[in-house]
């Protein structure tokens, strides 16, 4: 259990191969989406930084990030959002309510919930996209 | 893995779960407001005339920053843990994510005090 892992990604495929299910599969979507969501963390503190430097410099910065295209990203960035949201409630919900033997069940809610934000999103997203 | 490492993880493990629940409200908000509004071309005056309506906005970010990023660095290290570090590399990888955390914490509150 202990033995130190030769490649990450191995590890993980090696994980999904054993384990073909419910729980392993949010997991392995929690951790995907936790890392994009961290690297985008520290961008969007740089680019918000830039304020530092007056008014022109973040008008200069907000015009390179909203672009048709960061539009677009922006609509994959919220749908990482509301996939690590709703499953890290999922996961609240399973270890601090003691619900466990719902958790599939609360996976399926989640998932409904995410269908219907993932609608709106892109009924919101789609006309900014082609509206430049 | 001795005691102390344990009851690291531990605290880790439950704070992961607080700011968790922090952060489901702070990006409700948080994104409600900046993505799903009328205006979505967003500037400077857009941004400080928001951050000015109310004093609360102030008090919103200065502690949606450091939930955020202690949620961000903790969440990685759970991924760092995963490839079973030696105790030396995760003593260095948790030094730089703390001094990372703290510096980052500072350097975005500061950024936010520019539209109060």
């Amino acid at each position: 259990m202990y033995e130190k892992k030769s490649g990450i990604i191995k590890y993980y495929f090696d994980e999904w191969g054993l384990n073909k299910n419910i729980g392993t599969f949010s997991w392995l979507l929690h951790r995907l989406t936790g890392m994009i969501l961290a690297l985008y963390l520290f961008a969007h503190i740089i680019v918000v930084s830039s304020g530092l430097w007056g008014p022109e410099s973040f008008n200069t910065w907000l015009k390179v990030v909203q672009t048709p295209l960061t539009h677009f990203l922006e609509i994959f960035l919220l749908a990482c959002i509301a996939l690590h949201l709703l499953n890290g409630l999922r996961i609240i919900l399973t270890d601090l309510l003691f619900v466990t033997k719902q958790h599939k069940a609360i996976f399926w809610v989640a998932g409904a919930i995410f269908v219907l934000f993932m609608i709106v999103t892109l009924s919101v997203f789609l006309p900014r996209v082609f509206s430049h | 893995m001795n005691q102390k490492t344990s009851f690291s993880s531990a605290y880790g493990w439950f704070i992961q779960r607080i700011t968790g629940i922090l952060l489901a409200f702070f990006l409700i908000v948080h994104i409600n407001i900046l993505h799903f509004g009328e205006k979505f071309f967003i500037d400077f005056n857009m941004v400080t005339e928001r951050l000015q309506g109310s004093f609360w906005w102030g008090i919103f970010y200065i502690i949606f920053i450091p939930v955020v990023l202690f949620h961000a660095l903790n969440g990685v290290w759970g991924l760092v843990q995963d490839y079973r570090p030696s105790s030396g590399l995760q003593k260095t990888v948790k030094a730089f994510f703390w001094t990372l955390g703290i510096v980052a914490t500072f350097y975005g509150i500061l950024a936010i005090t520019t539209f109060l």
